[in-house]
């Protein structure tokens, strides 16, 4: 994981977080990066993050879900055509129930898998600095390769402590 | 209103606080329960293993009843499994803001629930070294599973329920358990670094994290009520009067519910006191679930109406003998304790008092779990006692094993929950932190 140097800020309130998220954007400074316990949704809006494509991995689970539903009802009854119950061999309103579940599994389980991906590569493509406190109860932000300009705006922004990382 | 600046952080402090110490050493009543669970699976257990040597004649399984207590059981914990998803899954969607302290309780409620239902077609079948044969897999003659039969789309939705509802789970347990970890040290820590699968807080986690909940929800709200339906089916595709309805699908789901949430209720209640829960699960929180299991007590007593006015009228018919020997046949008492127990005690909850008061809610909570466990045995057993032709007529008596493998079920659910509530966090203590600096929202995105 590329560490990167930069300015970090810790702080208690959300609020304050975005405002200095805000002001970072003001003065040019596109890449910041934050770490929270909870999503606030004010400082996850201050920092204008694209919404998340995981729904179009979710979708082609619940396609492929779907297609495997199709196939292997439909391909085990045409493989061995046994007439039950005077009832066709591709009976698809029965069918559906199987096919609507598999979607829902497939769906699900690509949601589960891009969730943890998208996460991962979330995490190695914006290092910050790890602290065990912003699992708990207080906020990060990092600015990779701030300068002094950027360094008294978050001193002044309610911040706990400003740091450098090397 | 959002809380002054510094109370925030005060207040996340002490939400997380409240929730670690519930993972303390555990005192000498949790071993004891702890072990009331393991000789419940005991017993079970041991009851299982009389039918495998020596064969179905120790259960009171005859023919025409061939599907007696295993059955009612397997019905009844689907529908203990329901509210889990009812509560993280549809309420998420609609924003009520009280399931943030319950529903991770009920999740796990659900997830035991169909690791205790997923049991009961396996012991009902007498011989489970073949239950495999439910499952589609290549064989050397090509013999395939029927898709047209309710069984088979039982085992699809009863397992796709299980591991969305594991997902779901796990999904909502990976920043609470990287807050535990952070906080952790030696075995303890490892062991919740396994849950927190990496998680460090990043927005980039959180943006992928909020959509992905959004499509759990999205997903296991038409499941919640296809697998109850597909239940229903079971007894609704077959021909035997009592089971042959239309109504039987929302008449289900709306029963699992309420026993779902009725069951919720019954154990946040102790669960509350025993770990020290009270400010996070208030007494206002169970009053809204209280007002759930009111509502779906009205539909569940729709129902049973419904039903028997449709078995009436008309003229005679085998429904309406159905309904008669129900009503004044051999297990009338359990039919009169069930409609008492679903309809008429639930009816207490529209008087605040009840509503507000531990004990009220207990009890009449315990009611209705009792009162819904007969009803499954009503519609399970009396039908098939009583089918078209006096030829099909037959008592079924239930035998002892199918009691002991009943208590087993019991201990089987709680041992897990308990392990639950001693080793992973009980409410979620990132959406409790959340609401302190204002509550949810719906995160604006760019492009």
């Amino acid at each position: 994981m590329p560490h990167e140097p930069g300015l970090l800020a810790v702080f208690a309130d959300p609020a304050d977080a975005a405002r200095a998220v805000r002001a970072a954007r003001q003065l040019g400074h596109k890449g910041v990066r934050a770490a929270m316990p909870a999503p606030f949704p004010e400082l996850l809006e201050s920092m204008d993050l694209p919404r998340s494509r995981i729904g179009a991995i979710t979708f082609a689970g619940a396609v492929f879900g779907a297609a495997a539903g199709l196939a292997l009802t439909v391909g085990t009854s045409l493989r061995m055509p046994l007439m039950v119950g005077g009832k066709p061999i591709v009976s698809l309103p029965a069918f559906l129930v199987i096919i609507f579940e598999l979607t829902v599994l497939f769906g699900a389980l690509a949601n589960f898998i891009g969730m943890l991906v998208g996460a991962v590569l979330g995490r190695r493509r914006s290092w910050m600095p790890r602290d065990p406190r912003f699992t708990r109860d207080r906020i990060g932000v990092f600015l990779p390769g701030a300068g002094p300009a950027l360094l008294a705006m978050l001193q002044q922004s309610g911040a706990e402590e400003v740091r450098h990382v090397a | 209103m959002t809380p002054p600046a510094s109370s925030v952080a005060l207040q996340m402090s002490r939400i997380e606080d409240t929730v670690h110490a519930t993972q303390g050493k555990p005192g000498r009543g949790f071993a004891l329960l702890l072990a009331i669970a393991a000789v419940c699976i005991g017993i079970g257990a041991y009851s299982w293993s009389l039918i495998i040597r020596f064969g179905m004649q120790y259960t009171g399984l005859n023919r025409p009843v061939g599907w007696g207590i295993p059955i009612t059981d397997f019905v009844f914990w689907v529908g203990i499994a329901h509210s889990g998803t009812l509560i993280s899954a549809i309420l998420f969607l609609f924003r009520a803001r009280f399931r943030t302290a319950v529903y991770r309780a009920a999740e796990a409620m659900t997830v035991f629930g169909v690791m205790t239902a997923g049991l009961f077609p396996v012991i009902h079948l007498g011989r489970p070294w073949y239950a495999f044969w439910i499952l589609p897999y290549p064989n050397q003659r090509t013999l395939q599973i029927n898709y047209r039969s309710p069984l088979v789309w039982d085992a699809f939705a009863i397992s796709t329920y299980f591991a969305v509802s594991l997902m779901f789970l796990l999904a909502g347990l990976m920043p609470d358990a990287a807050a535990l970890r952070d906080r952790s040290t030696g075995l303890r820590r490892r062991f919740y670094a396994l849950f927190a699968l990496g998680w460090r807080g990043t927005a980039e986690e959180w943006r992928h994290h909020g959509r992905a909940y959004l499509f759990f929800a999205a997903f296991a709200t038409p499941l919640v009520i296809s697998v109850h339906s597909v239940v229903s089916w079971d007894f609704a595709v077959s021909i035997v009067p009592g089971w042959h309805s239309t109504l039987f699908p929302p008449y289900f789901v709306a029963g699992a519910i309420l026993s779902g949430v009725a069951m919720v209720i019954t154990l946040l209640l102790p669960i509350r006191r025993a770990l020290k829960l009270t400010e996070l699960i208030t007494m206002q929180h169970l009053e809204m679930l209280s007002r759930l299991v009111l509502l779906t007590s009205l539909i569940v007593t729709f129902s049973y109406a419904t039903e028997f006015v449709l078995a009436i009228r008309g003229g005679p018919s085998p429904e309406r003998d159905t309904l008669h020997y129900r009503a004044i046949g051999a297990f009338a008492p359990f039919f009169w304790l069930m409609v008492t127990c679903n309809c008429v005690l639930p009816l207490l909850l529209f008087l605040k008092r009840v509503r507000g008061s531990q004990l009220g809610l207990l009890v009449v909570c315990l009611f209705v779990n009792l009162g819904m466990w007969f009803e499954r045995f009503n519609i399970v057993v009396s039908s098939l006692e009583h089918n078209r032709i006096p030829f099909d007529w037959a008592s079924y008596h239930p035998r002892p094993t199918e009691f002991g493998i009943t208590l087993g079920s019991f201990g089987w659910f709680f041992f897990w929950f308990l392990l639950f509530l001693r080793f992973l966090p009980a409410v979620s203590i990132a959406e409790l932190k959340e609401e302190t600096a204002g509550g949810h929202g719906e995160v604006k995105h760019a492009a």
